[in-house]
């Protein structure tokens, strides 16, 4: 048995070029099968993860998905923006133990500007019920003063005291809040959540820059220099979402009911892990269509080694039936045959995890920047165990043909030349 | 003959975790007896009354109040009980559910306005229970206990610590 896995491992050898190509064609399908289960997970990961012990998410009447997106990942547009008063309303509402205003839609160079209160940071929670903790400087203090996420001071170069100018909406070239720069007083340590990719400041900052704006632009002889900001009413009007924890979870639908009926204005509150289980429910046939597509993939690719075990077998008569002369039966034909097939196939399986594991690396920073997913370096998961043996198995399935081919051939078969 | 009594001895200990630890109930234990939501309401005739009477407004109003603050069992607080539901997840652990919610009927709470507040039991979990999708019928053995917490709507609720959580499967009819 050794002896004839041997010599199948000298004589695939012998045929590298052949068995090699079939092989990167094995690994690239692995690898495409591998990422799309791993990017699925890891979405998913890095979504549950932004955000932890909020019992609710307010904000103005749309999808719960909508709002989880916008309020949260700062992913979409809100549909509109909330009262102060209606807020004041939930957040002094005696079941509610804290509520954390966000107010979104500036932004700076594409990151987003999350306007909050100065609780934020000793209140919100992610993964793990961490607290975001500040690499350098200290919170905002006051008006024009902004703490950066990690991601956004690495990937623009700004250290503590630079000065910065916001933007009004998403867009890179929207209209500038020139005249009043911002001073950098802190920075976050990476947390591999959307907080990252934000510039927080206070709300009272985001009042003060919209100060000489009527209607989204600049009123145009109107300029209210930054040093006169403090003189004007800077309390918020208006916020476009906000996080809210309760005394006990057991109140959560009693408390959801009170926002979705609340009389001042329409409202919505959603329960961040309903709302999530949603966007799974929305996405899952998307993702059930990209595994199938790419275990189609592997499929075409196990053919091909089928093929080429098959297609082999006539150029290898000569070596077959010399071994045979030399005393080896069919059944070591066979085995011989098979331990091929799965051996381009673990082969292959392993070189597409390889490839998974340097591609992902390389990836990763511009995933993390375009789409807010943490990929992970690391073991493959359970899934993944699973899915590399169903290749493998298949690997098996399909080296079966040519071993019973090879176990079928004659001995006489390939010592006579046929002519 | 040691052996043997060993033996003996092991057979007559009692079972370190016996299956019937935990008493199966049902969600009306939850409600007290004498407890009658209807009461206050007997005086209409729900029958006689238009959708946009005033009175029917009002009758659900109150009634909504009574559901807010439907009291709880003392008598439940410390059993260790074993009941099915339904979950909706609150807390991730890793992507295991280590907090959720347990009501008695499916799309309660989500699609139409939430059970009465003793049919709602807030579940903590010791050790993160896995995967859990919104509305996964699942049976949960814990210890029940009462929430006491100053909320507009009284001390009402239940909080169950759960040692055990294990999807729910139809009872085998004998």
């Amino acid at each position: 048995m050794k002896a004839v896995l041997r010599l199948a491992a000298l004589s695939a050898w012998s045929r590298r070029l052949t068995l090699g190509l079939t092989l990167v064609a094995i690994a690239l399908a692995v690898t495409l099968l591998l990422a799309v289960e791993r990017i699925r997970v890891d979405a998913r990961q890095s979504f549950t993860q932004s955000v932890s012990g909020v019992d609710l998410v307010v904000g103005a009447r749309t999808g719960g998905v909508q709002l989880m997106l916008y309020a949260v990942f700062h992913a979409g547009a809100a549909s509109n923006n909330i009262t102060w008063d209606s807020y004041q309303a939930i957040a002094t509402h005696p079941a509610v133990d804290w509520a954390l205003p966000l107010s979104l839609g500036d932004s700076h160079r594409g990151f987003a500007v999350l306007g909050t209160s100065a609780d934020y940071f000793a209140r919100f929670r992610y993964g793990d019920r961490e607290e975001l903790r500040l690499r350098q400087g200290q919170p905002f203090a006051g008006v024009f003063e902004a703490v950066l996420g990690s991601e956004v001071a690495q990937a623009l170069g700004y250290r503590l005291d630079d000065r910065i100018t916001l933007s009004h909406g998403l867009a890179e070239l929207g209209p500038e809040h020139g005249d009043k720069p911002f001073r950098v007083t802190g920075i976050l340590a990476p947390t591999g959540t959307p907080a990252d990719r934000t510039i927080h400041v206070s709300l009272e900052s985001i009042s003060a820059l919209h100060l000489d704006w009527v209607g989204g632009a600049p009123v145009p002889g109107v300029k209210i220099p930054a040093e006169f900001v403090a003189k004007f009413d800077l309390r918020p009007k208006q916020i476009t979402a906000a996080l809210v924890g309760l005394k006990q979870r057991g109140d959560v639908f009693r408390m959801q009911r009170f926002v979705n009926q609340y009389r001042g204005e329409p409202l919505l509150a959603v329960l961040p892990g309903v709302a999530l289980d949603e966007l799974w429910q929305g996405i899952a046939l998307l993702e059930r269509t990209l595994l199938a597509v790419s275990a189609l993939v592997v499929l075409i690719g196990l053919a091909g080694l089928a093929a080429t075990l098959l297609a082999g077998l006539n150029e290898r008569r000569r070596e077959l039936a010399i071994l045979r002369a030399l005393g080896a039966g069919p059944g070591d034909m066979f085995l011989m045959l098979t331990a091929e097939g799965v051996l381009v196939t673990a082969a292959g399986a392993l070189l597409g995890l390889v490839l998974l594991t340097v591609a992902s690396n390389l990836a990763a920073p511009w995933l993390l920047d375009r789409l807010g997913v943490v990929l992970g370096t690391r073991w493959p998961g359970r899934e993944e165990l699973a899915l590399i043996g169903a290749v493998i198995t298949t690997g098996l399935v399909a080296s079966l043909i040519p071993g019973w081919r090879a176990w079928r051939m004659s001995l006489a078969d390939g010592l006579t030349p046929k002519l | 003959m040691r052996k043997l009594l060993l033996l003996l001895a092991l057979c007559l200990a009692p079972p370190l975790h016996a299956a019937d630890d935990y008493r199966d109930i049902k969600w009306e234990a939850l409600v007290p007896k004498d407890w009658d939501p209807a009461r206050d309401l007997k005086a209409l005739d729900f029958g006689k009354l238009q959708d946009s009477d005033p009175r029917a407004m009002e009758a659900l109003e109150k009634m909504k109040a009574l559901w807010d603050a439907a009291p709880t069992v003392p008598a439940m607080a410390g059993a260790k009980v074993r009941l099915p539901g339904f979950a909706i997840p609150l807390e991730n652990k890793g992507g295991k559910v280590s907090e959720f919610i347990l009501v008695p009927y499916f799309g309660a709470c989500i699609h139409s306005p939430p059970p009465p507040a003793n049919q709602i039991i807030h579940v903590v979990t010791k050790t993160p229970a896995g995967k859990l999708n919104s509305m996964d019928a699942v049976w949960v053995s814990g210890t029940l206990s009462l929430q006491y917490a100053n909320t507009p709507w009284g001390s009402a609720g239940y909080r169950l610590t759960a040692d055990k959580i294990a999807p729910y499967e139809e009872a085998k009819k004998k």
